[in-house]
């Protein structure tokens, strides 16, 4: 178990390595004009040099790029969009409404997604099964920025319930839940048609499996067989999807992000991205590269708890 | 019921002697499958053909390919003409124009009443109706529907059925010059992306050992890499342009198929009929594609026809990343994306790519769908 | 007094002519059950009546399709939801199972009657530890508590022959041969103390030498436990060690009832012949004989006898007529028309193979050779 998580761990740190190489080569190889640019403020260009070392042959750069950025978490300066300041304190200073976006989409289409993938596969082929299946494909099949597009256009411009862009001067609560409603939705709706199609799946599977038979032979009711075994064993391959769902609501709010003008983290990405501000969009995606990447290593490690054939070490069966 | 033979009921007594004759009949063989044997493709396709949903998405993915290969040619305007007269006119359309849907007409709101006999400003036939009159400081302001091609001043017999865009632009022609760039770069990014997938993994699951670590671990890192970002940093790095999408797409687009053909290629090559070819000396290439390859057609049909809704999402995805491709082209991405900035003003602008898309989407989804079930191998034979 | 005796007595009637003596603990009536299917309605069981005696083991023998595990998924109330009970019922307790609700069955299911399954590797939660899929039904419905239930629990797996049972407790599925999974299917079958126990086809999925020890450890614990059992299987060979009594089932319908002694050595009906003939013998070089054809299709049973197709011995009335049940003796009936009075005249016998085979069986007393 020790090596199966310092292997996974160890795949990880290579990962990201290779993201950020990457990511240097976009900073360094293409932006020259950033760094020549007549336009920009010398005091800047001062600063750029210094940080960038461009003096120095392209592998030293290399080096001081993935050096500083390692042990001192610096990534740079913005040039375009907050000329002069420090990316990372930019980055952390747009965390929170990402994070709340993100984390409640999470969390309301997890559990919602899991009752409609039961009474789905309870009600099997009954038209309650008919109709959550047409949203499911709906659902999943329809890109989340158009369902952005057409939540904004009817419920803040034709029947103004909520505002159309976030409200900056939201300070509780439920003020920025009334702005942020909107985009949420947006998000949930895949994550939570996704996991529902999948749960179906796996329980209909489950309960027409042999040992739910046995689980009722023995005398369990049908309620308590199909809790005990057949949900329990259907959420184990669940959890395999929640690292698509992540990576998929993060994706998607960074387009929702800039279509509602949320100061989170995706706007900035689009922003810099647009600007032409490297730095800020190189700092960006690191940041969700590491988070993707911790989410794949919980979820890996977390399947190993849950599932005692990984855990134990035995073979499928 | 049981019967004792000495006491039997009226009805079983004295049956015809001739009934009692032994047959014995030496001829009872099994009986044959009366069916023909049925391929695997064909029975695929019957099953597939039963599925009215797969069929009707089939149809749709049809139309839609039609009209993205008809519509730019056939269209009196070019997908670049620019006509600076006729910017935002909305959607205007023979027949359905009777029905007050599409008739080329556009609500001001808050307009001076006593401007709408200017003619400078209000072309003759351009007024069709005002309403909402208020007093506002002795003003008096109202909401006016008119005729946006003849406040244009665009000739009366000039349509635009999906409207124009912000440089005049026919976004009907540009729709349809749109989706076919979109459905090539998915074509050529799943195309891509299976091949390399394809040699990929059937190198690594063919010989296996140590090829097969080293050629595992180095997709397992890639995969790693999160897909927005790769595709981002890759986007950045080599231009908008359909190639590089294209190219970006294809970065860790690769991995899933040679995940699959690996598994094929360990399940299969230790089958006894793959043994029997080596033991004659079959080579290693006409082993891998004649007696392995083959079974992995199914999977990969199903696997392919599911990465293309896939790639035309990540296409538009880029586009609102300002990352799409090189205009003046357009694709449906690109013209999401412009819509979208002015959604609240020209929601017609959004509505035609939008609904375009998500048919889009729906169809291959169901399709795939159908073809996965019907390609499954455990289903065979059902109806 | 007299009125107990008197019903025991009206019982026995009822039950048929069969062993007056004995008790019903299970009765099958006229049991019809049909499946929804593509083609049509599927018969798939046509009018099963038999009666399980106190103690006994009851075998029921038959091919794959024969309607013998659909009549015991009709006793433990598991038939699948496109399955039809046309008519008939099921006795038990008082109560026609035919009728208990699905809401009220779990309380006959383990607790009354227990059902051991075909295949124990994929019978068992591959995610529950073997304790717990065991003790599980002590906890949730006897109300044990955590410790005497698992005391219990060992003591079941010891009963079954499993070894170092503490530490097996704690172990899941996977880490289990497949001998050892079914004698974990056999513990928590037992764990709710059933008077009924059905196995279906217990051993068919384990190699031969685990199939015997199974079989050994099953009528220990019908005897230790004083149990009724039912055994469904396809192999008359393990039927033989086993069963005091043996009904034959062929196309949804009981063909030929007899004691195990009835049918080993005085078979009546063709596919009883037949059966027989295809068992294994290590005495012989004879060909083993198997059964031609093709059972029939269940959507259009065959008028007359349904085995008539496949029958090298049938009479021209077994193509039209539907042999009724003919009694042979008390405990012994079979359905054909070679059983008819009028039938003597075709000299219809059993195979010369058969028959010299069963003179050996007679003479080294056991039925395997």
């Amino acid at each position: 178990m020790l090596k199966y998580i310092l292997s996974r761990i160890g795949a990880m740190l290579l990962t990201l390595f290779l993201i950020m190489s990457l990511a240097f080569m976009v900073v360094r190889l293409m932006p020259l004009s950033l760094f020549e640019n007549p336009e920009t403020d010398p005091e800047i260009q001062r600063k750029l040099e210094d940080k960038y070392h461009l003096n120095d042959p392209i592998p030293v750069q290399y080096f001081y790029f993935m050096k500083d950025i390692i042990t001192d978490l610096n990534f740079g300066i913005s040039v375009k969009i907050r000329p002069g300041l420090d990316v990372f304190n930019i980055l952390i200073s747009r965390l929170p409404p990402t994070i709340l976006i993100n984390f409640i989409s999470l969390f309301i289409s997890i559990p919602l997604g899991l009752i409609f993938g039961t009474i789905a596969a309870l009600n099997r082929n009954t038209w309650i099964d008919h109709v959550i299946s047409v949203l499911v494909i709906i659902f999943i099949s329809v890109p989340s920025f158009i369902f952005g597009a057409v939540l904004q256009y009817t419920l803040t411009f034709a029947w103004p319930v909520f505002p159309t862009l976030y409200d900056s001067q939201a300070v509780t609560f439920a003020q920025k839940m009334h702005s942020l409603f909107l985009p949420i939705v947006a998000l949930s709706l895949n994550p939570t048609a996704t996991i529902a199609r999948y749960l179906r799946g796996e329980l209909i599977e489950n309960i027409s499996s042999e040992y739910l038979l046995l689980a009722r032979t023995k005398g369990l009711t049908k309620a308590q067989a199909i809790v005990r075994h057949a949900f329990r064993n259907s959420l184990i391959p669940i959890s395999n999807t929640l690292i698509s769902m992540i990576t998929g609501i993060m994706g998607g709010s960074l387009v929702i992000e800039k279509m509602f003008a949320i100061p989170g983290e995706g706007g900035l990405l689009v922003k810099s991205i647009f600007a032409g501000d490297h730095f800020l969009t190189v700092a960006v995606l690191i940041f969700y590269s590491a988070v993707s990447l911790v989410t794949i290593l919980i979820v890996d490690l977390s399947y190993g708890i849950i599932d005692p054939r990984v855990r134990v070490g035995g073979g499928k069966a | 019921m049981i019967y004792d033979r000495n006491n039997l009921p009226e009805e079983l007594l004295n049956l015809p002697a001739s009934d009692f004759e032994a047959l014995y009949r030496e001829d009872i063989k099994d009986e044959k499958f009366q069916t023909k044997p049925v391929g695997f493709f064909k029975d695929a396709a019957i099953r597939l053909t039963k599925s009215k949903v797969s069929i009707i998405a089939f149809i749709i993915i049809g139309i839609i390919i039609i009209l993205a290969i008809v519509v730019p040619p056939l269209s009196p305007y070019g997908f670049n003409d620019q006509n600076i007269n006729a910017k935002y006119l909305p959607p205007k359309m023979p027949i359905v124009e009777k029905l007050g849907i599409m008739d080329g007409t556009r609500v001001l709101k808050s307009r001076k009443v006593s401007a709408l006999t200017d003619p400078e400003r209000y072309p003759e036939g351009s007024v069709i109706e005002y309403f909402n009159v208020v007093t506002v400081k002795g003003q008096e302001m109202c909401d006016v529907r008119i005729d946006a091609y003849k406040m244009a001043g665009v000739p009366d017999n000039e349509y635009h059925w999906f409207g124009t865009d912000y440089l005049g632009r026919d976004l009907l022609t540009r729709l349809f010059k749109g989706t076919r760039i979109s459905l090539l770069i998915a074509f050529f990014s799943v195309l891509t992306n299976v091949f390399i997938g394809v040699v990929y993994g059937a190198i690594s699951g063919y010989y296996g050992g140590k090829i097969d670590l080293i050629l595992t671990h180095f997709a397992e890192v890639l995969d790693g890499m999160p897909y927005i970002v790769v595709t981002i940093l890759f986007m950045i790095l080599f231009g908008s342009g359909m190639v590089s999408i294209v190219l970006a797409l294809t970065i860790t687009g690769w991995i899933g198929t040679s995940r699959l053909i690996r598994a094929q290629f360990y399940r299969f090559k230790g089958r006894e009929y793959v043994l029997a070819a080596r033991t004659l000396g079959v080579s290693d290439r006409t082993l891998i594609f004649r007696h392995i390859l083959p079974n992995c057609v199914g999977p990969l049909i199903t696997r392919a026809m599911i990465a293309i809704p896939g790639a035309i999402f990540s296409e538009s995805f880029l586009a609102y990343l300002g990352l799409g491709i090189k205009p003046p082209n357009p694709s449906i991405g690109v013209l999401l994306s412009d819509g979208q900035s002015v959604l609240l003003q020209y929601p017609y602008q959004t509505v035609f790519p939008a609904i375009l898309i998500s048919v889009l989407m729906i169809a291959f989804n169901l399709f795939s769908n159908g073809l996965r079930d019907a390609l499954d191998p455990t289903k065979r034979g059902e109806e | 007094m007299a009125e107990t005796m008197k019903s025991e007595m009206m019982n026995a009637e009822a039950a048929g002519a069969a062993a007056p003596e004995k008790d019903v603990i299970l009765s099958v009536r006229d049991l019809r059950i049909s499946f929804r299917a593509y083609g049509g309605l599927v018969q798939a069981v046509r009018g099963v009546s038999f009666d399980l005696y106190r103690g006994e083991t009851l075998a029921i023998v038959g091919e794959s399709g024969s309607g013998k595990s659909v009549s015991i998924k009709a006793i433990m109330g598991i038939l699948a939801n496109n399955a039809i009970i046309e008519s008939g019922e099921i006795l038990y307790d008082g109560k026609d199972l035919t009728k208990v609700k699905e809401d009220d069955f779990h309380e006959i299911r383990g607790h009354r009657i227990g059902l051991i399954f075909q295949d124990p590797l994929s019978a068992l939660n591959p995610i529950m530890k073997i304790g717990k899929q065991i003790t599980e039904v002590l906890r949730l419905k006897k109300g044990v508590s955590k410790a005497e239930a698992k005391e219990k629990a060992l003591e079941l797996m010891r009963v079954v022959g499993i070894p170092d049972v503490e530490q097996r407790f704690d172990q899941y599925p996977f880490q289990f041969s497949g001998g050892m999974r079914q004698r974990i299917v056999i513990a928590i079958a037992l764990a709710g103390d059933p008077e009924i126990l059905i196995c279906d086809e217990p051993t068919t999925a384990l190699d031969v030498t685990v199939q015997a020890k199974i079989l050994e450890q099953i009528n220990q614990i019908k005897k230790d436990r004083n149990l009724s059992v039912i055994f469904i299987t396809h192999d008359l060979g393990v039927v033989a060690n086993m069963a005091d009594r043996v009904n034959v089932m062929y196309a949804g319908k009981i063909v030929e009832t007899g004691t195990s002694e009835e049918i080993f050595f005085e078979p009546a009906h063709p596919y009883t012949w037949a059966l027989l003939s295809s068992m294994p013998d290590l005495q012989t070089k004879d060909r083993l004989n198997a059964i031609p054809g093709t059972p029939p299709n269940m959507i259009f049973p065959p008028k007359g006898d349904a085995f008539a197709p496949r029958n090298a011995y049938a009479l021209k009335i077994d193509h039209e007529k539907e042999p009724p049940m003919f009694k042979i003796t008390e405990t012994h009936a079979a359905a054909t028309w070679l059983l008819h009075p009028q039938a003597a005249n075709s000299r219809v016998e059993m195979p010369a193979s058969l028959k010299a085979r069963i003179e050996r069986m007679k003479r080294s007393g056991g039925f395997n050779g």
